[in-house]
C-alpha cells in the first residue's frame, strides 16, 4: 500500500459520508465533520467471489445487534461492494449527537457476517475537501471541549483550553473514482452557504499541500435557463469518458469528462428530469449483453433505467413538455436508496419495505 | 463457564471501562460463553461486538461501542436469557433554544432560497426533516414539500448553525417542479417557519420551546447583486467613525459576514468590527486604527448571494435570452470610497 502513499495511522472519521472503492481494494471514505477524504486499506478477508446472488433481510437490525444500538440508531448513509471478494461495507452513523460515532461496517458474502473496520489501526492516506475555510473568515465558533480537543489559550492570566471550529462547512454527496496515472477522485458537494455546482477532482495517490482542483458546472434547461446546482450522485459510464450527474433540482446532465478541466465554464446537456417534488439517492452503471445502462435511485418513483446509447443519441432538451428526455424505463422496485455493482449479473440495492426495515437485495441485471 | 444457579447481571465497570459484569458463573474448560444483545434483536442476529473480561469470579462484557442510553439489552448466558438490563438515560433538563432565524427581513422575495437557523448549544443530526416546517401565516397549515430537507443536513462544524434550503426545483424556471407544482409561496401571502421542541441537541434533549418567524412575500428577484448600486457613507478621515454601506436588497446572512472587506490606500487590510446591519440590508466596519486619507477599496467577494441565491458573479437561472446576465469572472469586485478630509 505504500506505493499508493498510505500509511499506518487513523482514519478519525467524525461523521459517516459517502463511500467508493479505488484501486488495490483501497476505500475512499468522505468526513462530513472534518471536510476530509480518507484512503483506507481495508484488509478484505475474503476470497474472490464468484457470480451469485446476495440477499440479506434485516440489515439495519443485524448491524444494530452487531454495534449495540436499536435500528433506528443505525444511520446507513452509502454502500460499496469490494471488488474482488463482493464483500459489501456500508458507511453508518451509530447514534446521534455527542452519542454518534462513525462505523464502517463490512457485512460477508455470502455468509451475511457482520464485522466493522478498525478505523483506528488501519494503512490510510488522507486528503483535504477543496471548501475549507478561507485564512481570511474569521468566522469560528469557539467552544470549550470536554477532552484534550482544541487549543489552549490565556485570558488575564488563566488559561483554558477551546476549540474553534469553522462555520462554513462543506457536505460531500458523491464520490466516483477514476482510473489513470494518476487516478482521480471526483467529488461532489454541497456547501452550507453558496449554491454553486462544485465538482472537485482530487489526483490519488493524495499528493502533499493543496491536491483539489475544482470548477462549478452548470446545466440549461430546455434552452432557455441556466443554472448552477449542487449534484447530489453522479457516475462515470462510458469507460470513464462520461459523466452522468443528478442535481438536487433533478435533472439528469451528461458531461463529457474531458470538458471538466479547471478554469473552464463546463455546461452540461440535460437529457432527462426526475420529475416534480423528487430528489436523486444514487446511481450505478452496468453492462448486459455488450450494451451499457445507468439505474438512478429516487425518492419518489421505482428505480429508472436508462440506455447509455440513448443518453449519446438525445439531443439537449429544448421544449417543456412531458415526457421529456431520454427514454427510460421505470422499475417496479420501491425504497431502494442505494446502489452498488455486485458483480457482472447482479446489482446491489439497499432497500426498504413499507416499515422502514431495510433489506439488500440483489437485482438480476439482465432482468431490469 | 456455566450458569450455577442464579446468575447475577448488573452495569459495572472494569479497567475504568463501562460493562455488564455477570456474576455466579462456574468454570469450565471451554471458558465463557456470555453474549450481549439489544433486547429488541432475537438471537439469530449478531451478538454485539465487545471482549470479555475475568475479574475476580466474575465475568465483566465490554463493548467494543458504548451502551446507549435508554437501550434495554439482553445478556445471554450458555445460550439461555440470563436477563434484561436497561441502560439509565439520566433526567436532563431542556436548556437548549433557537437563537435566531434568518433571514431577519420582514419580507422575502418569492424565490428565496435558503434559511439559517442558530442554536445555543450542538444539535443532533437527523432532525431537520421532521422538525422544521413551513407554514401558512393564516391557516397555519404545513407548506409540505417546500423545503429541501434530504438526508444530507448543512451544519456548521460544531452542530450550532444548520442551514435549511427551499427545494430550488420549485424556484427554478423550466424545471419540472416548477411547472407542475410552482413556487413554495404565493405573493402576498404570509407564512411563517416553525422550528419545534422535538429537534434535539446533542445530549438528545428536546429544545425548551419552539420558535418560529414569520415573512411576507414580495416578487421575485432576478438581478444579479450589484455594489455599484449601493450606498457608501464613507467616514472622515483620522476618525474611527464606522464604514456604512447600505444595499439595495437584504443579503444572505452567512455570506455577508465573510464576503465583505475593506482595504487602505496602502493596498494593506483595515482591521475592525465587522457587522451586518438590520434586516441584512446593511454592512458596517468599525476600524481599529483611525482611517487613512485616501482611496480606500470595499473588497466584494464574487459568491455573495442575496436571499434568492443571485450572486455578484451570476444569476441565480440565468435566462439565455438576456445577454447582460451573462455569468461574470469570479473574480473580487473593488468599490473606491475616499474618507473625508
Amino acid at each position: 500500500m505504500s506505493e499508493y502513499g498510505l500509511r499506518p495511522g487513523s482514519a478519525q472519521v467524525q461523521s459517516a459520508g459517502p463511500i467508493t472503492f479505488g484501486p488495490a481494494g483501497i476505500l475512499f471514505l468522505a468526513d462530513n465533520g472534518s471536510a476530509r477524504v480518507f484512503a483506507v486499506d481495508v484488509a478484505d478477508p475474503g476470497p474472490a467471489a464468484g457470480p451469485e446472488p446476495f440477499d440479506l433481510a434485516d440489515v439495519d437490525v443485524r448491524i444494530g445487534s452487531y454495534l449495540g444500538c436499536e435500528a433506528d440508531q443505525v444511520d446507513i448513509r452509502d454502500m460499496a461492494v469490494h471488488p474482488e471478494s463482493h464483500n459489501v461495507y456500508l458507511s453508518v452513523q451509530r447514534g446521534r449527537g455527542d452519542a454518534g460515532k462513525a462505523v464502517l461496517v463490512r457485512i460477508g458474502v455470502p455468509d451475511g457476517t457482520v464485522s466493522d473496520v478498525p478505523l483506528g489501526e488501519v494503512l490510510v492516506a488522507e486528503a483535504a475537501i477543496g471548501d475549507a475555510p478561507a485564512e481570511d473568515d474569521e468566522r469560528q465558533d469557539i467552544t470549550i471541549p470536554t477532552g484534550e480537543q482544541g487549543e489552549e489559550v490565556t485570558y488575564g492570566g488563566r488559561t483554558i483550553r477551546i476549540m474553534r471550529r469553522p462555520i462554513r462547512t462543506s457536505t460531500v454527496t458523491d464520490m466516483v473514482y477514476l482510473d489513470g496515472d494518476p487516478g482521480s477522485l471526483l467529488v461532489a458537494g454541497l456547501s452550507n452557504e453558496e449554491f454553486s455546482s462544485r465538482l472537485r477532482r482530487i489526483p490519488f495517490p493524495f499528493g502533499g499541500g493543496v491536491t483539489a482542483s475544482s470548477l462549478e458546472i452548470f446545466h440549461v434547461s430546455h434552452g432557455k435557463w441556466e443554472t448552477a446546482a449542487p449534484i447530489r450522485t453522479f457516475v462515470a459510464y462510458d469507460g470513464g469518458d462520461s459523466i452522468l450527474a443528478s442535481y438536487t433540482c433533478t435533472p439528469v446532465v451528461h458531461f463529457p469528462l474531458a470538458s471538466l478541466a479547471p478554469g473552464t465554464k463546463a455546461v452540461g446537456r440535460t437529457v432527462a428530469e426526475l420529475g416534480a417534488m423528487n430528489q436523486p439517492l444514487d446511481m450505478v452503471s452496468f453492462a448486459d449483453q455488450g450494451e451499457e445502462y445507468l439505474l438512478v435511485a429516487n425518492t419518489s418513483h421505482g428505480l429508472i433505467k436508462i440506455a447509455a446509447r440513448d443518453i449519446n443519441g438525445q439531443a439537449p432538451l429544448t421544449t417543456p413538455r412531458e415526457p421529456v428526455g431520454v427514454p427510460r424505463e421505470r422499475k417496479d422496485l420501491q425504497g431502494i436508496t442505494r446502489l452498488a455493482n455486485l458483480n457482472g449479473g447482479y446489482v446491489l440495492a439497499l432497500q426498504a419495505d413499507e416499515e422502514g426495515r431495510r433489506q439488500l437485495r440483489s437485482l438480476k441485471t439482465s432482468s431490469l | 463457564m456455566s450458569p450455577a444457579g442464579a446468575l447475577g447481571i448488573a452495569w459495572s465497570h472494569v479497567g475504568g471501562a463501562d460493562c455488564v459484569r455477570v456474576s455466579g458463573l462456574v468454570l469450565t474448560a471451554t471458558g465463557a460463553d456470555v453474549q450481549v444483545r439489544p433486547a429488541a434483536a432475537s438471537c439469530e442476529f449478531p451478538a454485539m461486538a465487545g471482549r470479555l473480561v475475568p475479574d475476580g469470579n466474575d465475568v465483566c462484557f465490554v463493548p467494543r461501542f458504548p451502551f446507549v442510553e435508554g437501550t434495554s439489552y439482553a445478556i445471554v448466558v450458555a445460550g439461555g436469557t440470563a436477563g434484561v438490563l436497561t441502560r439509565p438515560r439520566p433526567e436532563r433538563l431542556a436548556t437548549t433554544g433557537v437563537l435566531t432565524i434568518y433571514p431577519t427581513a420582514a419580507e422575502v422575495p418569492r424565490n428565496l432560497l435558503r434559511f439559517y437557523i442558530w442554536f445555543s448549544a450542538p444539535m443532533s443530526e437527523g432532525y431537520a426533516a421532521e422538525h422544521v416546517r413551513l407554514v401558512g401565516a393564516a391557516d397555519n397549515h404545513p407548506m409540505t414539500g417546500a423545503l429541501l430537507l434530504t438526508d444530507s443536513e448543512l451544519w456548521s462544524a460544531d452542530r450550532r448553525r444548520l442551514t435549511v434550503l427551499l427545494d430550488p426545483a420549485r424556484i427554478k424556471r423550466g424545471l419540472v417542479g416548477q411547472r407542475q407544482v410552482g413556487y413554495p409561496f404565493r405573493r402576498g401571502a404570509p407564512f411563517r417557519v416553525v422550528v419545534d421542541d422535538g429537534f434535539r441537541d446533542a445530549l438528545g434533549r428536546p429544545l425548551r420551546g419552539a420558535a418560529d418567524r414569520g415573512y411576507a412575500v414580495g416578487a421575485d428577484e432576478r438581478r444579479r447583486v450589484d455594489p455599484g448600486a449601493w450606498t457608501i457613507c464613507a467616514p472622515p478621515a483620522r476618525t474611527r467613525q464606522p464604514l456604512d454601506v447600505g444595499f439595495d436588497r437584504p443579503l444572505d446572512h452567512g455570506l455577508l459576514a465573510r464576503c465583505l472587506h475593506v482595504t487602505g490606500p496602502d493596498g494593506q487590510p483595515v482591521a475592525g468590527l465587522r457587522a451586518p446591519g438590520p434586516e441584512e440590508r446593511s454592512w458596517r466596519l468599525t476600524p481599529r486604527q483611525p482611517w487613512a486619507s485616501g482611496a480606500h477599496q470595499l473588497i466584494v467577494d464574487p459568491v455573495l448571494e442575496d436571499l434568492a441565491g443571485n450572486s455578484v458573479s451570476r444569476v441565480f437561472d440565468r435566462d439565455l435570452a438576456r445577454p447582460d446576465d451573462e455569468p461574470r469572472q469570479a473574480r473580487p469586485v473593488g468599490v473606491t470610497f475616499n474618507p473625508s478630509v
